[in-house]
């Protein structure tokens, strides 16, 4: 019989632990953790590490700016998403300064906005305006383009693998 | 052999239609689009246009009501998967001369041109 | 009776709750990390409720409650699910009795935390019967929907958890009554501007079954294929939850855009299997070849343009309006991410969306379709305003009669 603590021993501790990350979701680890989220169309999935704490952390954001939404889910956003996991990874240990950023996502595919300037664009360009705000360098993009995507991001290498539908994963 | 225009933007549907017509009909030209119909019947006064509905650019309710209006005599049938009884009013305002809609056999194709262009 | 989308939005924020409860509870237990992967609510026909259950083996225990709410609460997991579960609970199971009452067990904790929030918000007590043990195929599993006044329709509300490492889910299903339900509801709605009357919502949903079968009939006609229309419901769940509502696996199909009333978007969508089996049906000639050709995704194409007509042209001749649409894009890409720019366009001006979900099936060849609506909720309140009632039968309009006049 195990004990109800919730840290009981698991085989998933045997491979390193994989956590999910949904739509407009955010997780952050210490312990070298695989973070995925899938399935990413015009939404950007952000990775965030610093390997000097290490910390590490993944959000999935859906929409470029939380201004004019009364919407309490700051991860929705590429503004206050990228904003709430740098906060969540100093709270972790981690630090700013020594924080780099790779992201993917942000596809144009199925937009039928007429101005040619569709969320997945907009979305991208407001990643990396908070990103540029908070002086976090962009060292690994897979970004645009017309198919989805989803990502995996070892912490403990802060490798983030990308795999496209009929496509060879990439390795950013 | 009476000369058609035919314009879809489905390839698979221009294919079909032009399996169906080519047999007793003379194919003058296969377009994707309602500018495109409407410059090629110019160019060719066809006989007859079997025009699709939802197409890029412009619709075939648009570009049977420019033809139409130029060349009142043309003789345009509606191909379409669109079943909307508004819709259909739509095209009869915009004076097309038959409506048939996809899914189609062949009998009902040959049958609605025959009440168009009589053979 | 109205409800409004704010209480839709509390009901559903309940249910999810509740479902994040009993995952915990299920987590301390037997340390399996799992996620609640989806709630939502749906309006269906009493005959589908359960029908994504497939024809799957399920396990699972059941319980009665009355009070505030009456009806059924339902948790079943499928049954490699239960075999790990037992086994992390006690250990391997050696008696049957003994996995039973493991199941029972699990049960009975997880549905506590699933009810008990209910009754908190409502202020009210909600008294449950002891669990009972259940088992069987699909649906069958699941109990009859409960019966209420003149309506065919019921609400369920329901949850996939999802282990984090395994395909392996389960499902929380909760059957009210649907008079109770419906009446706080409405007790609980602010009616406002954005009140929905209930009794259109089930008209629309029955417009919607007769666009799937006209679908359906559709597919038939163009492939040879005898296909029928399975499932329709109107389900209600947060934008961030509605590209969960499609797996992650490959798809190919269509998307459009629709304009008038209502607007948004439509997709029809083949598995890769499926995709291929119907387009070679409409062809004249055994294409032979293993990969999707360029001539398979025309084929596709056009049939997903005569499906999505199929689906649409009954809305526009019951709401007597045209609803245009814009020509069909092909897809060929993992469904989550088909959807997801569409939710994020519909998710622009609002925190929740209804979404409308048919399949068709053939029993000839495997194959299955999906078609999914994401209608702006705006136009989808304006459309139901504006829906008589009377005319909910008058889907199809006849081109000779009104070429004729």
């Amino acid at each position: 019989m195990k004990v109800y603590d919730g840290q009981g021993e698991t085989e998933s501790e045997i491979k390193s632990e994989q956590i999910k990350v949904g739509i407009a979701e955010y997780d952050v680890t210490k312990n070298g953790a695989v973070l995925t989220t899938s399935g990413l169309g015009s939404c950007i999935g952000v990775a965030l590490y610093d390997d000097t704490a290490p910390v590490s952390g993944l959000v999935h954001v859906m929409l470029p700016s939380a201004d004019d939404m009364e919407d309490g889910n700051s991860a929705k956003f590429a503004d206050t998403g990228v904003e709430t996991l740098i906060e969540e990874l100093e709270a972790t240990g981690g630090d700013r300064e020594n924080m780099v950023a790779k992201i993917a996502g942000g596809s144009d595919m199925l937009d039928f906005s007429e101005s040619g300037s569709g969320i997945g664009q907009r979305n991208v360009e407001q990643v990396k305006e908070t990103l540029e705000a908070y002086d976090i360098p962009i060292v690994g993009e897979d970004v645009g383009g017309n198919h989805g995507r989803s990502i995996k991001l070892k912490s403990s290498t802060g490798d983030l693998v990308v795999k496209s539908a009929n496509k060879e994963s990439t390795v950013l | 052999m009476p000369e058609v225009l035919i314009a879809d933007d489905s390839e698979f549907m221009r294919n079909l239609l032009r399996e169906i017509l080519e047999e007793d009909h003379q194919i003058v030209g296969e377009v994707e689009n309602g500018v495109e119909a409407v410059e090629t019947y110019k160019e060719e006064r066809p006989d007859l246009v079997m025009m699709d509905i939802v197409m890029p650019i412009r619709d075939g309710i648009e570009a049977t009501d420019e033809i139409k209006s130029q060349d009142p005599d043309a003789n345009v049938i509606m191909c379409t998967s669109v079943g909307q009884e508004e819709k259909m009013k739509e095209a009869v305002k915009a004076g097309a001369d038959g409506y048939i809609t996809k899914p189609f056999q062949k009998p009902s194709v040959m049958e609605a041109i025959e009440d168009v262009v009589p053979s | 009776m109205k409800v409004d989308i704010q209480s839709l939005e509390t009901f559903n924020q309940l249910a999810r709750e509740g479902a994040e409860q009993a995952t915990t509870s299920m987590t301390q237990m037997t340390g399996i990390e799992a996620d609640v992967e989806v709630t939502k609510l749906s309006l269906v026909d009493r005959q589908d409720v359960g029908e994504e259950l497939g024809d799957r083996e399920f396990v699972g225990v059941q319980f009665d409650y009355e009070g505030e709410l009456a009806g059924e609460t339902v948790l079943v997991f499928s049954r490699d699910c239960r075999t790990s579960l037992i086994e992390a609970l006690v250990g391997g199971a050696d008696s049957k009795a003994m996995a039973r009452s493991g199941v029972k067990e699990i049960g009975n904790i997880m549905m506590s935390g699933f009810i008990d929030g209910w009754a908190d918000y409502l202020g009210a007590s909600i008294d449950h019967s002891p669990p009972s043990y259940i088992e069987g195929n699909g649906a069958a599993v699941l109990p009859d929907a409960p019966a209420g006044g003149d309506t065919n329709h019921v609400f369920v509300f329901k949850s996939r958890i999802e282990w984090v490492d395994e395909s392996i889910e389960f499902y929380i299903y909760m059957l009210p009554e649907y008079e109770p339900l419906t009446t706080v509801m409405a007790d609980h709605a602010d009616t406002g501007d954005d009140a929905i009357p209930v009794d259109k919502l089930e008209v629309f949903n029955e417009m919607t079954r007769s666009g799937t079968e006209k679908a359906a009939e559709n597919v038939t006609m163009m492939t040879g294929i005898e296909t029928v229309a399975e499932v329709s419901q109107i389900s209600f769940a947060p934008i961030t939850d509605v590209p969960k509502q499609i797996s992650n696996e490959t798809y190919v199909g269509t998307v459009i855009e629709f304009t008038g009333v209502p607007s948004g978007y439509l997709m029809v969508l083949f598995d890769e299997v499926s995709a291929k089996n119907v387009a070679e049906a409409m062809m004249p000639v055994d294409m032979g070849d293993d990969e999707l050709t360029d001539q398979h995704k025309s084929a596709i194409e056009e049939l997903g343009n005569i499906m999505t007509s199929g689906f649409v042209d009954g809305w526009a001749n019951v709401l007597q309006t045209s609803v245009d649409h814009t020509p069909p894009r092909l897809v060929h890409d993992m469904g989550q991410a088909i959807i997801d720019p569409l939710a994020a366009q519909v998710g622009r001006h609002q925190e929740h969306a209804f979404i409308i979900d048919s399949t068709m099936r053939t029993d000839d060849i495997e194959f299955e379709a999906e078609i999914h609506a994401l209608p702006n909720e705006q136009e989808l309140r304006q459309a139901l305003d504006d829906l008589l009632v009377e005319r909910a039968g008058k889907t199809d309009a006849d081109p000779e009669q009104i070429f004729q006049e």
